[in-house]
């Protein structure tokens, strides 16, 4: 009887490209939309997760290693997986429906949020987030 | 002895109470919509049959840890729980909404 959809939660997408992939909610539409008749919800997520960084690594190998690769999509609460963490990362200013529309700003959006990932990476919190969901 | 008789009684009340259920709140039967119930909230108490897969199990126990509502596991399998809802097909998992006139959300999540 609580919502759980809410943003900020972490879930994991369930079908189509990112299958696998975890993915936190940025903006979530219950009652959908005319274009969308359903629940649905705009996620953030990695498309390629940060490799392990050893002690041996250079500053220059660590760099290269903590990158991560995002997405920003729309998808169907149907094809998502809600985890019981949460990843308080603020992407509202970042990401919004209308950067979806066109290809650079949906390329905009994920530089920034991938800015603000990788830095939450690097401060070392909510490692589960990270790291990749082996199945 | 007397355990199997105590389940035996507190097993006929919830069918009683499932009845009434079905007579006069709302429900819905089903994986998918037990799950579109608990997504938007709407679901009161979930109830699962004995012979459900573990997998699907667990995951509307999760979608019910995250959502705070309760899971009855009901003690038969999904043809016993069909039988129970008064339908003629089988029921592995059902959620209960508006429970009518039952008192079937005060009395059971404290059974689980």
């Amino acid at each position: 009887m609580v919502k759980f959809l809410k943003p900020n939660k972490a879930v994991i997408v369930l079908q189509g490209r990112y299958a696998g992939r975890k993915a936190v909610i940025v903006k979530s539409f219950d009652e959908g939309t005319r274009d969308r008749p359903y629940g649905h919800c705009l996620v953030a997520g990695i498309k390629k997760y940060p490799s392990k960084v050893i002690r041996k690594d250079s500053a220059k190998k660590t760099a290269k290693k903590s990158r991560v690769k995002c997405f920003v999509k729309l998808v169907n609460y149907q094809h998502l997986m809600p985890t019981r963490y949460t990843l308080d990362v603020d992407l509202k200013d970042a990401i919004s429906v209308d950067a979806l529309q066109t290809k650079d700003k949906k390329v905009a959006a994920c530089k920034a949020t991938k800015a603000r990932l990788e830095e939450r990476f690097k401060t070392g919190k909510n490692r589960w987030f990270f790291t990749k969901l082996r199945f | 002895m007397v355990a199997a008789k105590k389940t035996k009684k507190t097993h006929e009340s919830i069918n009683n109470r499932l009845a009434l259920v079905m007579k006069s709140g709302k429900y819905t039967l089903g994986y998918k919509t037990v799950l579109k119930s608990l997504r938007n909230s709407k679901g009161k108490l979930i109830i699962i049959a004995n012979n459900c897969p573990p997998l699907r199990k667990s995951e509307i126990e999760y979608y019910a840890m995250l959502c705070k509502v309760g899971v009855h596991h009901y003690n038969g399998n999904n043809v016993d729980l069909g039988t129970a809802c008064g339908k003629y097909f089988r029921v592995c998992c059902l959620s209960i909404i508006e429970p009518g006139d039952s008192d079937i959300i005060k009395s059971m999540p404290g059974d689980h």
